[in-house]
């Protein structure tokens, strides 16, 4: 009973903190809206019992979002706190875009035939579980798939970098140290 | 009233005070610290944590209009000091010990002052030339004067008051050194901070925490300061004086130790205490020597080779980066002490006007390492000496 | 499943433990400020703390020109709370508040906050100084936050569990530090990170004014310099358990060998302070991707090989 309450007070802060990141006129609110509003998801995800997929979720949004309100900030953001934002852009495809969506999955939620009642009993250990259920044999695929997406960031990043080696280290790659804007602490 | 006094007692006992120092005051400031440590008390950077403000000399017309602002942003309770020389700390620092206890009195206080923030009417002021403006204390972009520039580019000039909230002046966007498109905002450092050359004031604009553009100046104008060379001073005095540098620039390293050792030899100097001085140069000649951490940190900034200091026209004594400096600041100071007549009359002094060009593509505390280990001399040995 | 050596105490008994916490915290900032005193040559130390909260409990609050008043003081004051939800999990003995299955990762989540709340602390102030205080705490937990992530999982794996309960009983005759030091000392430099401690100061140091805390007087700057310090006491509380065996020891009761080592890490933590200089975050990048990570890496690697070969 309680933990129902608290489970749709949490949704309730979820979704109205959601709004709030389209309503507020800051950039630093809207990032802690969004970032509230995962929270209360993840707690929401703590109280179905999942402690571990809960606390991640919170601390990567944390993370996350930490970060991106720095970088919202510094590149278009104007002195601290004061300038009004409108927080929307794109509106008419971004609207269009957000209630499909919204009813794809509602529609799905609803249409779902959900079980009356539990089928099987309790498994010991639910995290464990419900990995097994999502994954399943894939889990090699999944295991692989992480290094290969870092592997595409760093490469990106050192594409996207106007910078080269040459730069750093010049023609013949023997400058040391290299010449950097910001040396940095190793002494390379 | 039991608590409310039992509470004033114990909170006048870890007083933070704001120290103001006026170009050339610096043995006031530096008697001010004594005294403040002998009795508990902390240094506040920001007027946010001050109980007592401070003001070392008698301020001209611009360092006073900007005491008076920072006097406005103390929290309260709060006492002002005027301090004109250094035999007036001890009795100055007492009155205003006593006056911070005096509860009904900030009671009053707090009650005629104005509950809101306020942008000072500064556009009002024009007239008086912009340095007025970017004086602005130690930089905070709240209360007041905000302005610099930009306010009267775009807010007041154009009247459209939406583009300036509250009457501050927003960013306006700029290239950064990687090409891309970045926020400047605008951030006077000094003339109140803390180790920073008494009466310099750098109008930096920053791109995140990097200085993009600077621009020096002088509180009270540039009469008050000599531009360069190094002005009389009795031997002692001005070994202190460079000690004194050493001090603010380890301070900002955040080298807690190594300062304190500055600090004891710069003090036993001025005591004229030469054995206690050796000793404590010998322990900061040790430190500085072998602390890696300190090497470290310092390394590479502000690295200046030949080609540089011809080109910035300064001295060969600034020569390397700030570890470099440090040391040789050490290493004279150890040579003074042993045999004062070896003193070298080298100068190493970087006239104010140099210092905006050499900090400009530094972040922000490398800028400020830049400064400490460059441009202290002129600022120390002040022509308190020469006035006085 | 915790493991049966730890007793879940009543909801209760958040009390004292957040009275010792307090207690803690109090004997951190009067040791560091006993060792200043000492250092620079006069006298006083002890009673520091009480004079610095009288201090600011008399100043009056004051707040900045077109502040962001709201994140401003959730950042001061989720800085106050947040160590007391990492007391949580931390045993005192025998007792526990609680023990979940994540307990590991419910301190991690803790110190992840701190990322958001100092920030948001230097942004509210609408101050130039606070912000970039704000860029450069985030600079320092880009750096220290993965090794320390990393650090944690060593126990954790050790254990098979990420229950703190699991891992203090794993430590059963060989205490974790013995054949884990890199993620000991890697942790003990997270800790450090997120109380915005010693060579993790830059945030808040003079070179810009105080940084987030340039703004900040009277009770907000109260909260927010107590949060700090209670994240210190508790990282160095959360070590015990972690690495130092927890309540093990001979003679004495589990709970004063708790309170023991959790003291002699926290002195540790506190005297390191003025000795070393700060870690400007631009060059700590480096160290803390170059150096730290890949060193915590080998560490899990070290650990995972001897559970492999053990088990």
């Amino acid at each position: 009973m309680l933990i129902g309450i608290a489970f749709w007070m949490l949704a309730v802060v979820a979704v109205l903190s959601g709004v709030a990141v389209f309503m507020v006129d800051s950039m630093a609110r809207a990032t802690y809206a969004l970032a509230l509003s995962f929270v209360a998801v993840g707690v929401q995800i703590l109280l179905l019992q999942q402690g571990y997929l809960g606390l991640i979720t919170i601390l990567m949004m944390v993370m996350e979002m930490a970060v991106m309100a720095v970088y919202m900030v510094m590149f278009m953001g104007m002195n601290p706190a004061l300038m009004p934002m409108d927080m929307t852009h794109g509106k008419k495809t971004a609207i269009g875009a957000s209630v499909a969506a919204f009813v794809l999955l509602a529609g799905g939620a609803l249409l779902i035939p959900w079980p009356e009642q539990r089928r099987g009993a309790i498994p010991g250990d639910l995290t464990h579980a419900l990995g097994l259920e999502i994954m399943g044999e894939k889990m090699l695929v999944m295991a692989v798939m992480g290094p290969v997406m870092v592997a595409t960031i760093v490469a990106g990043v050192v594409l996207a970098a106007h910078r080269t080696r040459y730069d750093r280290f010049g023609d013949d790659l023997s400058r040391r140290p290299a010449d950097d804007p910001q040396s940095g602490g190793v002494g390379r | 009233m039991g608590v409310t006094r039992l509470l004033a007692r114990l909170a006048v006992r870890s007083a933070r005070v704001l120290v103001v120092e006026a170009p050339g005051q610096w043995l006031t400031r530096v008697e001010l610290e004594q005294q403040m440590l002998r009795r508990g008390w902390g240094t506040a950077w920001t007027p946010a944590d001050a109980d007592v403000l401070a003001v070392c000399g008698a301020p001209g017309p611009e360092l006073a209009d900007l005491t008076e602002r920072l006097w406005d942003q103390m929290p309260g309770p709060r006492a002002r000091a005027d301090i004109p020389s250094p035999s007036a700390v001890d009795g100055a620092l007492d009155a205003a010990a006593s006056l911070l206890l005096d509860t009904s009195y900030h009671r009053a206080d707090a009650r005629e002052r104005a509950q809101k923030p306020q942008v000072t009417e500064d556009h009002e002021d024009m007239d008086h030339g912009d340095m007025d403006h970017e004086g602005m204390d130690h930089g905070d972009m709240d209360h007041e004067g905000m302005d610099h520039g930009d306010m009267d580019h775009e807010g007041m000039d154009h009247g459209d008051m939406d583009m300036a909230p509250e009457g501050i002046a927003l960013a306006e966007g700029g290239e950064d050194r990687d090409g891309l498109e970045m926020d400047v905002l605008h951030l006077p450092l000094g003339p109140v901070l803390p180790f920073w050359p008494a009466g310099l004031v750098l109008l930096c604009s920053l791109q995140g925490d990097v200085v993009v553009d600077a621009e020096g100046s002088v509180v009270d104008g540039p009469g008050g300061l000599p531009s360069g060379g190094e002005p009389e001073a009795p031997p002692a005095s001005a070994m202190a004086a460079r000690c004194d540098g050493v001090v603010a620039l380890l301070a900002l390293t955040g080298a807690g130790r190594a300062t304190t050792c500055a600090r004891r030899a710069r003090d036993a100097l001025l005591r004229d205490d030469r054995r206690a001085a050796r000793e404590a140069i010998e322990t900061l000649h040790r430190t500085v020597r072998t602390s890696w951490l300190l090497r470290w940190s310092l390394r590479g900034v502000l690295t200046l080779d030949q080609s540089d200091l011809a080109r910035h026209g300064l001295p060969q004594g600034c020569g390397g980066d700030a570890h470099d400096r440090l040391s040789s600041m050490v290493d004279r100071l150890r040579t003074e002490i042993a045999d004062a007549e070896a003193a070298s009359a080298a100068s190493h002094a970087v006239p104010w006007e140099k210092v905006p060009q050499l900090v400009v593509g530094l972040e922000l505390a490398t800028a400020r390492l830049a400064v400490a280990s460059v441009g202290m001399e002129p600022f120390l040995v002040d022509q308190g000496v020469g006035h006085a | 499943m915790p493991d049966g050596a730890l007793e879940i105490v009543p909801v209760w008994w958040a009390v004292p433990a957040g009275v010792i916490l307090c207690a803690l915290a109090y004997l951190a900032v009067a040791l560091d400020a006993r060792l200043s005193a000492h250092e620079d040559g006069h006298g006083g130390g002890w009673t520091v703390p009480l004079s610095r909260t009288a201090r600011l409990l008399r100043q009056r609050r004051r707040t900045t020109l077109a502040a962001d008043t709201l994140l401003w003081r959730i950042g001061g004051a989720g800085m106050f709370v947040g160590a007391f939800l990492v007391v949580a999990v931390i045993p005192l003995g025998r007792w526990v508040l609680a023990d979940p299955q994540v307990g590991i990762v419910w301190f991690n989540v803790v110190d992840v906050m701190v990322w958001a709340l100092v920030w948001l602390t230097g942004w509210g102030a609408n101050s130039t100084h606070g912000l970039v205080g704000g860029y450069r705490f985030l600079a320092h937990g880009l750096a220290y936050e993965l090794p320390l992530m990393f650090a944690l999982v060593a126990p954790a794996i050790a254990a098979s569990s990420l229950g703190v309960g699991d891992v203090v009983a794993a430590q059963d005759g060989l205490w974790f530090v013995v054949w884990m030091p890199v993620a000991f000392v890697i942790y003990l430099v997270g800790v450090a990170g997120f109380s915005v401690w010693g060579p993790f100061a830059p945030a808040l140091a003079a070179d810009i004014a105080g940084g987030v805390l340039a703004e900040l007087s009277s009770v907000d700057r109260l909260v927010f310099q107590s949060g700090r310090f209670f994240f210190l006491t508790a990282g160095a509380a959360f070590s015990v358990p972690l690495f130092l065996g927890g309540g093990a020891g001979p003679v004495l009761p589990g709970w004063a060998w708790m309170l023991a080592k959790t003291v002699l890490v926290l002195a540790v933590l506190v005297w390191l302070r003025r000795r070393i200089p700060l870690w400007r975050p631009d060059r700590f990048m480096e160290i803390g991707w170059m150096v730290l990570l890949p060193a915590a890496v080998v560490q899990d690697l070290v650990v995972s090989l001897v559970v492999v070969r053990g088990g």
